[in-house]
């Protein structure tokens, strides 16, 4: 037996995976933005955030497709958990460990990522895969000049990654909020002399950043297997795309989540290997540790 | 404790170690076994992450390359185990070095996220069905025997239970001499001051990548053991879920000690089996552990079995006692990139 590697380069493929490509890296982007937000302000590294995607997606599973619900509130029952999950996560977790090296709360959402993945397996069962929550029809419509379908949930998958991805942008810039979270992420003590209760905007960030893990996860859940595994391993995507904008650049991370998804999708032109998007991420891990991570290497300017 | 005290735990731990599951069931011997084997994957850890400081969410990976290695050159090429085993050890230390070379460079939390990745990369890509059949034996397992040791064949459950213990033994006093020999001194002494040990003439490269190279050598040990005491190898058990697992027990026991890879790999295999016994599914493990690791960082941060240490040492009136090393999360870990400084500009 043999590797199944189908050597045939196929170019009409290439449109088709682009826009695939496109989609997949709106959604890392959506996620990547979020862990950026509360790896700035907070200084954890979250590797609970594919796991709360997982659970927020589930929970608007058990609305919308089991009980029947909109679409649409599901992808707000889901928001809700989410930001809800972030909230519990900074406030009984996090906080506590003020002070404590960044280690011991990386592990701490380790063990969160545990809690959530093995509940989520006991109450929806992980190893069937389940029916993904629509929100709009799967109907398309074909590219101009080209004779490639794009799907309106697609369409809007992508407008709403970058919308919420700007909203965030704009949070950031134009908000109290935004300015408070800003000047947390630079320095918390300057910040607490300036008056700014650094526990609530903490807070503010893990909810805002979860909550955008929970739209990522709606969103993805048509694109990859919908089972509890698939999404909590979402988390190294994210952090790919983050590791692209070096942890701090916003629009550089967007960059990161587009590149991810193209070059994930790309290799399935020449190759049907089910680990080929896994093998593109771990060299993608490695390059932008190795290169963006220099002792000394070039500051990248936040936000 | 003092020395007699030691002397007398020792002989007493040695003698149920060795008699107490010769009254057991076959089933509950293998159990034991296992646990044992599982001891090795902690105490790979307690290598890396008590001495050095380093943390990995990939030591399955390493196991798995002990598992696969001796599994298809056994069961394909018909290899005597006592071959494939060194080399499945030998395969599992240089990927552990390969893994350790950006950890030179990247102390801390960004070398957890290339973990993190190293071990999905294992487990989506190199061992997927389709990638390397030759290897990973695709969609089927590889049917391992037992081995004989020194012409005794080690069929009986009893019989493998004292070759595991005795691997387990040898290579916790191997870890233990290392902390107080010189080599521990090293270690620790990049675990607290990375500057300062450089400028004392240490070697830090070299150190670190041996560090590395030991703890995923053991854990490919362990692979490679674990292959022959199921007797199968398959993808299932070596995935990202396992790796966060086993480093969730490992802190909660506390990375500190070598105590705490056995109390961690009794803990692994007793744990579901316990939660079976009474009724309740052994799903339910994984969130045991999770809540269990959430709960002690904020409440014991060195860990149950190196805080229960102290405080028996502390009950034996042994005050000066050596501080035991701080847990995994504790040992403080300067960060290239800052996490908090306003150096940005």
């Amino acid at each position: 037996m043999g590797a199944h590697v189908v050597l045939g380069y196929n170019p009409q493929l290439l449109p088709g995976f682009t826009v695939i490509g496109i989609v997949l890296g709106g959604v890392y982007a959506l996620a990547a933005v979020g862990l950026v937000l509360i790896y700035r302000v907070s200084g954890v590294l979250n590797f609970a955030h594919g796991a709360v995607a997982m659970f927020a997606t589930f929970t608007a599973y058990e609305v919308s497709t089991v009980k029947g619900a909109p679409g649409w509130v599901g992808a707000l029952v889901a928001i809700v958990t989410g930001a809800a999950l972030g909230f519990a996560i900074e406030w009984l977790t996090i906080r506590p460990l003020h002070g404590r090296p960044a280690l011991v709360k990386v592990v701490v959402t380790i063990g969160w990522l545990l809690v959530l993945q093995t509940a989520a397996g006991l109450i929806w069962g992980s190893t069937s895969y389940h029916q993904a929550v629509r929100l709009v029809s799967k109907n398309g419509f074909h590219l101009v000049g080209t004779d490639v379908t794009v799907g309106y949930d697609q369409l809007t998958t992508v407008v709403v990654a970058l919308v919420f991805a700007l909203a965030v942008a704009a949070l950031l810039r134009y908000t109290t909020l935004g300015n408070a979270m800003r000047a947390v992420a630079d320095n918390p003590d300057t910040a607490r002399l300036w008056g700014i209760s650094v526990n609530r905007v903490t807070a503010a960030s893990w909810m805002v950043g979860s909550a955008m893990a929970a739209v990522a996860g709606v969103l993805i859940t048509p694109l990859i297997a919908f089972d509890t595994f698939s999404l909590t391993v979402v988390v190294i995507y994210a952090f790919t795309a983050a590791l692209i904008g070096r942890l701090s650049s916003l629009p550089m991370t967007v960059v990161g989540g587009f590149l991810l998804g193209l070059a994930q999708t790309y290799p399935r032109v020449f190759s049907s290997l089910s680990g080929t998007a896994d093998l593109v991420t771990f060299a993608l891990v490695l390059l932008t540790l190795g290169v963006l991570f220099r002792p000394g290497g070039r500051k990248v300017r936040v936000v | 404790m003092s020395t007699k005290a030691r002397r007398i735990t020792l002989l007493v731990v040695a003698v149920v170690a060795v008699g107490w599951p010769a009254m057991l069931s076959d089933f509950s011997r293998s159990l034991a076994t296992d646990g044992l084997i599982f001891g090795l994957i902690v105490l790979s850890l307690v290598l890396l992450t008590g001495f050095v400081g380093q943390i990995s969410f990939c030591q399955y990976s390493f196991a798995a390359v002990g598992a696969f290695t001796v599994g298809s050159l056994v069961a394909a090429h018909h290899w005597s185990f006592w071959l494939a085993m060194p080399l499945g050890v030998f395969g599992a230390a240089l990927v552990g070095a390969l893994v350790g070379i950006p950890a030179l460079r990247l102390s801390g939390l960004f070398l957890t996220i290339l973990t993190v990745a190293v071990a999905l990369f294992f487990d989506r890509f190199v061992l997927a069905p389709g990638t390397w059949n030759s290897f990973s034996g695709g969609l089927s397992s590889w049917v391992v025997g037992r081995p004989s040791f020194l012409g005794i064949h080690l069929d009986t459950s009893y019989r493998f239970y004292l070759f595991v213990l005795g691997v387990f033994s040898l290579c916790s006093l191997g870890v233990w001499n290392f902390r107080r020999g010189k080599t521990g001194r090293v270690l620790r002494a990049i675990r607290d001051a990375e500057i300062a040990a450089s400028t004392l003439g240490i070697n830090l490269t070299a150190w670190k990548l041996a560090a590395f190279a030991a703890s995923a050598g053991l854990a490919g040990l362990a692979g490679a053991l674990l292959a022959v005491s199921i007797g199968s190898v398959s993808t299932g058990g070596y995935d990202l879920i396992h790796s966060l697992g086993v480093a969730a027990v490992a802190t909660v026991m506390g990375v500190g000690s070598v105590a705490s890879a056995a109390a961690g790999g009794l803990f692994l295999v007793w744990g579901p089996e316990i939660l079976r016994h009474i009724g309740v599914s052994s799903q339910w493990f994984n969130l045991i552990t999770g809540g269990l690791l959430i709960v002690q960082l904020i409440v014991t941060p060195d860990g149950m079995v190196t805080d229960f240490q102290r405080k028996l040492k502390h009950l034996l009136g042994h005050r000066a006692a050596r501080q035991a090393p701080a847990s995994a999360a504790e040992v403080d870990v300067r960060e290239r990139v800052p996490v908090r400084t306003g150096a940005r500009s």
